[in-house]
C-alpha cells in the first residue's frame, strides 16, 4: 500500500481517536494518555535505533530533562508550561549535540552501554542538584482536566509520525538507513555519517522531550529515579522492536498492543504480571524478530513456516 | 597529628575500596566471559548474581552449610540454569541482531526477577555465619573476616578461570569460538555446546559473586539491575581482552567508588564510576588495558 493512502488511514485514526474523551471513561482517557506518550517515546527512539540502526539507551535522558524543563520552570520561577516545556526541549537538543558528537561515534553495543552510562550519570546528577529539588523531586501545580493531555499528546503522537513518515521518503532518510546497514559504505557514498547521525539524535531528542514535559506536568511529580528510568527506555524499545523497528507505523501499534497487553495483565497480580512481560518479550524475540509488521507482511507467503524460517536464520 | 590520622582514614579507606575491588571484579568476569566468546551482552547477569546469593542464602539457613563451603553447590546450580538458558533460548536467536539479543536477555532478567519475588518474597535477607563480626588489623587497618575471605576467593576464581581457559581442552575451545567461529568448527568444536557451555560458566561466576556478595550486604530480589551496571562498567575499564584485566578494572572501581564516597560524597559514587565509564569507552572503546583497535 502506499505511503499516501496509509497516511489517509492515519489521519482518519487520529481523527476517530480525537473524540475518544467525549464519550470515553475518565480511566479509558487516562488509559489512552499514557499509551499515547508511550507511543510516541517508541516512534522516536525508531528514528535513532530503527532507522539509524544505533540502540540508544540514553532516551530516557532527554524524556527527563523534558520533563526537568517544565518541572523546573513551572515551580522555581513560576513559568507557565510552554515556556517550561521550550526550556526542557532546549537541555535535550544542548545534550543531543554535546554528547551525541563523542558518542555517536561509538558502533553496537559499545553506543548502548555508553548510552547506559550516561542514564545513569544523570539520574545521579540530578539527584544532587538543589534547583531540581535533589533526590526528593519537584511538585507542580495540578491542573484539572484530563482532555487536555490526551489531546495533546495525540498531536505530539501525529507530528512525530509525521516527521517519520519524511524520514522514511527523504534523501535524509535513506543516508540514515545506509548507515544502519553499512556505515563505511554510506561514508564512502558521500553520506556525511556523523552530520546525519547528530540530526537523528536530536530529532528524536525534541519529540521525546516534549512528551516528558507533557507526562511530567500530567502527574504534576518529578524526581530523578522516575525521570530517567532506564526501565521506560527499555520499554520504549520493546515496544518498537514488537512493532517493527524501521517502519512509519510499527512501533505505534507496538506501543498500544504492549499498553494493552500490560493494562489488563496489571488489575490481576502485579508481579505475573511482570512475569509474562518478559515472557512475551523472549517468545516474540525468538519468533518475529523483525517485528509485528514484518510478520503482516509475510505471513500469507509463508505461512506457519515464517516461524521456523526465523529460528533457523538466527539459531546455531 | 591531624596529617597522620587523615591519612589512615585514607589507608582504611583505600584498603575497603580494594576488598570491595575483588568482589566486583569476580561480579563482571562472567559478563566478560558471555560478552567476550559469545558477543551477548547479558543484561540478566545481575538477575544470576541475585540467583546466586538466593542460592547461598537457603543452603545457610535450610541446610546449615556454610556459604563460603556452599559455593560449589551454587556454582553448579546457576551453571545448570545458565547452559539451559542458552541451549533452550539464547541459541535460537544467537545470530540475529544485536538489539535482539540484547532484548531478549532483558525479557530474561524481568523474568527471573520477579519469579525470584514470588517464589523468595521481597524482604531484604541477610546470612550471618557466627563469625560474621570478626575482623583483625592490617597495618593500622581494620579488616573484616568475611570480606577478606571473599576478597581472597574472588582471585581465586579469576586465576582458576583464566588457567582454565589457557590450559584445557574445553577452554581451548571456547577461545577459539570466540575468535573464529567457522574455523573452529572445521575443527570439530560443536558450537552449540560450546555456547552452552560458556554461558552456564558465565552463570556459575555469577552464582559464586552473588553467594559472596550476600555474605557482605543485604540482598532481595531486586539487585540485580544496579550489580549489571556495575559489572559493565569494570568490564568495560578493564576491557574485553583477558580475564585478569577484569581484576585490575574491579578494584580501580572498588578504590574510586571508596575515594569518592569520603571526599565528594557518598551521592555522588555514581556520576564518578559512570562517569569514567562513559569517559573511557569515548576515548579507548577497547578498555583502559585493551588493545588499540
Amino acid at each position: 500500500m502506499k505511503l499516501g493512502y496509509q497516511l489517509a488511514i492515519a489521519g482518519v485514526g487520529v481523527a476517530a481517536l480525537a473524540t475518544l474523551p467525549s464519550w470515553g471513561s475518565a480511566v479509558l482517557v487516562q488509559f489512552g494518555t499514557s499509551a499515547l506518550i508511550l507511543a510516541v517515546l517508541a516512534q522516536s527512539w525508531n528514528i535513532i535505533g530503527g532507522y539509524t540502526g544505533y540502540s540508544s539507551f540514553g532516551n530516557s535522558v532527554f524524556y527527563g530533562l523534558g520533563g526537568y524543563g517544565v518541572a523546573i520552570g513551572m515551580v522555581q520561577y513560576q513559568w507557565p508550561f510552554a515556556a517550561g516545556l521550550a526550556l526542557g526541549i532546549f537541555l535535550a537538543l544542548a545534550f543531543a549535540f554535546l554528547i551525541g558528537l563523542p558518542v555517536l561515534r561509538l558502533r553496537g553495543h559499545y553506543f548502548a552501554i555508553a548510552t547506559l552510562g550516561l542514564a545513569v550519570v544523570m539520574t545521579a546528577i540530578v539527584s544532587n542538584l538543589e534547583i531540581a529539588g535533589r533526590n526528593i523531586g519537584l511538585i507542580m501545580p495540578l491542573v484539572k482536566g484530563d482532555t487536555w493531555f490526551y489531546e495533546g499528546s495525540l498531536a505530539l503522537l501525529a507530528v512525530t509520525t509525521l516527521a517519520v513518515a519524511w524520514i522514511s521518503r527523504s534523501r535524509f532518510g535513506f543516508g540514515l538507513i545506509a548507515i544502519r546497514e553499512n556505515e563505511g559504505a554510506a561514508s564512502v557514498m558521500g553520506v556525511n555519517t556523523t552530520l546525519y547521525k547528530v540530526l537523528a539524535f536530536a530529532l528524536c531528542s525534541v519529540f521525546t522531550a516534549i512528551a516528558g514535559g507533557i507526562h511530567a506536568y500530567w502527574i504534576t511529580f518529578l524526581d530523578p529515579e522516575s525521570a530517567f528510568d532506564i526501565g521506560l527506555n527499555v520499554k520504549m524499545i520493546i515496544m518498537a522492536v514488537f512493532g517493527g523497528p524501521g517502519t512509519v507505523f510499527g512501533p505505534i501499534l507496538g506501543a498500544f498492543v504492549l499498553s494493552a497487553i500490560s493494562e489488563v495483565l496489571a488489575s490481576k497480580l502485579t508481579s505475573l504480571a511482570s512475569i509474562f512481560f518478559g515472557v512475551v518479550i523472549v517468545v516474540a524475540v525468538i519468533f518475529m524478530p523483525r517485528g509485528f509488521a514484518d510478520l503482516v507482511r509475510r505471513f500469507h507467503q509463508s505461512g506457519w513456516r515464517y516461524f521456523q524460517e526465523n529460528i533457523r536464520a538466527h539459531s546455531v | 597529628m591531624g596529617a597522620a590520622l587523615n591519612l589512615q582514614l585514607l589507608w582504611q579507606i583505600i584498603v575497603n575500596g580494594v576488598l570491595l575491588g575483588g568482589l566486583y571484579a569476580l561480579m563482571a568476569l562472567g559478563l566478560v566471559l558471555i560478552w567476550g566468546v559469545l558477543n551477548i551482552v547479558n543484561l540478566a547477569h545481575g538477575a544470576l548474581i541475585m540467583l546466586g546469593a538466593y542460592a547461598g542464602y537457603y543452603l545457610f539457613t535450610g541446610l546449615g552449610i556454610d556459604p563460603f563451603a556452599a559455593l560449589p553447590l551454587s556454582m553448579l546450580v546457576l551453571f545448570l540454569i545458565g547452559y539451559g538458558i542458552q541451549r533452550g533460548i539464547l541459541n535460537l536467536v544467537i545470530r540475529g541482531p544485536m538489539f535482539n539479543t540484547l532484548l531478549i536477555t532483558f525479557g530474561l532478567e524481568v523474568v527471573i526477577t520477579y519469579l525470584a519475588q514470588v517464589i523468595f518474597s521481597a524482604d531484604f535477607r541477610t546470612v550471618n555465619p557466627p563469625y560474621a563480626g570478626s575482623n583483625f588489623e592490617l597495618l593500622g587497618a581494620t579488616v573484616p573476616l568475611v570480606r577478606m575471605l571473599a576478597f581472597v576467593l574472588a582471585l581465586g576464581l579469576t586465576l582458576v578461570l583464566w588457567l582454565f581457559l589457557e590450559h584445557t581442552r574445553i577452554g581451548r575451545g571456547i577461545r577459539a569460538t570466540a575468535q573464529n567461529l567457522v574455523a573452529a568448527r572445521l575443527y570439530g568444536v560443536n558450537p552449540r555446546r560450546i555456547y552452552a557451555l560458556t554461558f552456564g560458566l558465565g552463570s556459575a561466576l555469577a552464582g559464586a559473586a552473588g553467594t559472596l556478595y550476600g555474605v557482605v550486604s543485604q540482598i532481595n530480589p531486586y539487585i540485580g539491575g544496579a550489580l549489571t551496571a556495575k559489572s559493565f562498567a569494570i568490564a568495560i575499564i578493564g576491557g574485553l581482552d583477558n580475564s585478569l584485566n577484569v581484576v585490575v578494572g574491579g578494584l580501580f572501581l572498588g578504590i574510586v567508588e571508596a575515594l569518592t564516597a569520603l571526599y565528594i560524597g557518598p551521592t555522588y559514587t555514581d556520576v564518578v564510576s559512570f562517569g569514567i565509564l562513559v569517559l573511557v569507552l569515548i576515548v579507548r572503546p577497547t578498555g583502559l588495558l585493551g588493545r588499540t583497535a
